[in-house]
């Protein structure tokens, strides 16, 4: 069973002249332990296809299963705690609150999810793996655009999430932080056992990735 | 209450000007409250004092002490018991050698009956004699002493004052307490007449060939006492709504201007419930903040102004502006709950 799969899912915005279809019969699995990529353009479709596969938004049509779940079953009380409890959202901007520390962030986590979280240990190996330990009491504002993208990255990963969606993840790294931030994606997939689905222009996590999709005006295709 | 305390204390200089309004809103409704209350009460707080329900007054005098004088014959119809004491109202100015003069009313009362058992000393003691007085500290205030002799109305006569006591005010005028006898005196009245009113403590007191009226009735009715209260009432009524609008509408634009951080939050799978509860919490911290700072700077205010200022605070008045300015802030909170509820987290997803 796919951790997460999108069938036949459509997504329009607006009405009659207006109207237009920004994804287009999507068919899409991602599966655990593996990394799949979604590979498009700016406009193409996939910030739109990330927020309908994590149920921040419902399609037009179509249906978005989760672990076997149809989200289309769940209320919105029921999809925002499969959202904190089974799915990881990596956003590509603003993504941290600004009046917490990078501490506090975490705690925030633990405040509404007490249990399932990563350890101590754990979330210190994380943030060492990702060069932001030292950072731990900085505010968002304080943090360079590379810093607090990794720290968005840790904050989801500490939820410890079945699911990972990450929205360009790599946007404002430089070439050696992609190579760490993709080995992680990677590792996390593999060792475990997560579904970690990436939308990115950014070719070089090519070389990270399982399966790689590509969409382009809507329309998605497996490579 | 963590999202809502870590908020304030990161933004330190917001949060300080939004609890700086709140206190400069709650200090002036509490001074005003305060003054407008102290007035009321330096109308009414003899008789206060006496702690007696009705009064008995000449039928032609509209309802007013000053106004009324009752003859022996007319008073001495109506058999008065320990519940009963005669009045006698006139205004004085009173001048001690050396001393200014204080414009006051003069209050002849017998010392075998109520009004006199019920005085409170402060300094001296009773009037024992016809030449002897009781007046309000606020003579004291003004550099009168104990033995003192006063001259009332430029009167030959002099008395002395004997004793102090407090809260004695009448029509915004100190008490100065003597005889009857004194009373008939400054107001040249025979020995025809007894009295200008009869108070009683009894709620069923009525008084043949006299018009008997509640105090509460008789003390809207002394001479400005309405008209006052109803323009204080109507100015603390009209500070308070303006107030809670502002303090409503403040809470209203902080909320909208956190929806950014809650669309955040909400992508994340942070219950609604969760930012619902914080921004209520967090504007009840703000108030609280700022009533408590508010209610500090009017103590300090009520221990600097000079004791002629006529402040006085009423709990259940301050108790419910309080609560009035709480409700507002949690109304001014709850306002945008249904925005919060419904917040995008697409919003501050890029496409």
């Amino acid at each position: 069973m796919p951790a997460l799969a999108l069938q036949h899912v459509n997504k329009v915005f607006g009405h009659a002249t207006n109207e237009v279809t920004v994804l287009d019969d999507i068919n899409f699995e991602a599966v655990s332990g593996e990394v799949s990529l979604v590979i498009g353009p700016s406009g193409s479709g996939k910030s739109t296809f990330l927020t309908i596969a994590g149920g921040i938004q419902t399609p037009t049509s179509g249906s978005v299963m989760v672990q076997g779940q149809a989200l289309d079953d769940l209320s919105a009380k029921d999809r925002d705690a499969l959202r904190l409890n089974r799915i990881g959202f990596i956003l590509q901007a603003y993504n941290l609150v600004p009046y917490l520390t990078v501490r506090d962030q975490f705690t925030l986590v633990d405040r509404v999810k007490p249990t399932g979280n990563l350890d101590e240990s754990a979330l210190r190996h994380l943030l060492e793996q990702l060069g932001i330990a030292a950072l731990i009491d900085q505010y968002p504002a304080e943090l360079s655009g590379g810093q607090t993208q990794r720290v968005a990255i840790a904050r989801a990963l500490y939820q410890n999430p079945d699911i990972v969606l990450a929205d360009e993840p790599t946007a404002a790294l430089d070439s050696a932080r992609v190579k760490v931030v993709g080995q992680l994606l990677r590792d996390l997939a593999k060792a475990h056992n997560k579904a970690i689905v990436v939308v990115t222009h950014d070719l070089r996590l090519q070389e990270f990735a399982d399966r790689t999709y590509a969409i382009m005006d809507g329309q998605m295709t497996l490579n | 209450m963590f999202l809502a305390l870590r908020e304030i204390r990161h933004e330190k200089l917001r949060y300080g000007l939004i609890i700086g309004m709140i206190v400069l809103v709650s200090y002036l409704v509490f001074i005003l409250s305060g003054l407008a209350y102290g007035l009321a009460q330096q109308n009414t707080q003899a008789i206060s004092s006496w702690r007696v329900d009705r009064i008995a007054l000449n039928k032609d005098a509209n309802d007013s002490l000053s106004q009324s004088v009752m003859t022996k014959q007319v008073a001495d119809k109506v058999k008065l018991t320990s519940h009963e004491a005669y009045l006698g109202q006139t205004g004085v100015v009173a001048k001690a050698k050396g001393q200014a003069k204080l414009s006051a009313q003069f209050l002849g009362i017998d010392r075998d009956q109520l009004v006199y058992r019920r005085l409170k000393v402060t300094a001296g003691h009773k009037p024992t004699k016809a030449n002897q007085i009781l007046v309000d500290d606020s003579f004291k205030d003004n550099g009168y002493h104990l033995g003192d002799k006063v001259t009332l109305n430029a009167a030959d006569g002099q008395y002395r004052i004997v004793g102090f006591t407090h809260n004695a005010k009448l029509s915004v005028a100190p008490v100065i307490y003597g005889s009857l006898g004194t009373w008939r005196t400054l107001s040249h009245l025979t020995p025809d007449f007894q009295a200008s009113g009869i108070v009683s403590t009894r709620a069923n007191f009525k008084a043949k060939g006299l018009s008997t009226l509640p105090m509460s009735k008789f003390i809207n009715k002394l001479p400005g006492y309405s008209a006052q209260n109803t323009t204080f009432s109507f100015m603390i009524g009209f500070l308070m709504v303006i107030a809670m609008v502002v303090i409503a509408v403040f809470l209203y634009i902080l909320t909208m201007q956190k929806l950014p951080n809650y669309a955040v939050l909400r992508a994340q799978g942070i219950p609604a419930k969760v930012l619902v509860t914080t921004t209520v919490t967090q504007a009840l911290l703000l108030v609280v903040a700022g009533l408590v700072i508010g209610a500090g700077l009017t103590l300090a205010t009520v221990l600097a102004v000079p004791a002629g200022v006529p402040m006085s605070f009423n709990l259940p008045l301050l108790g419910a502006v309080n609560g009035g300015i709480l409700l507002t802030g949690v109304v001014g909170a709850l306002i945008p709950v249904k925005v919060i509820l419904n917040v995008d987290p697409v919003s501050v997803m890029g496409g």
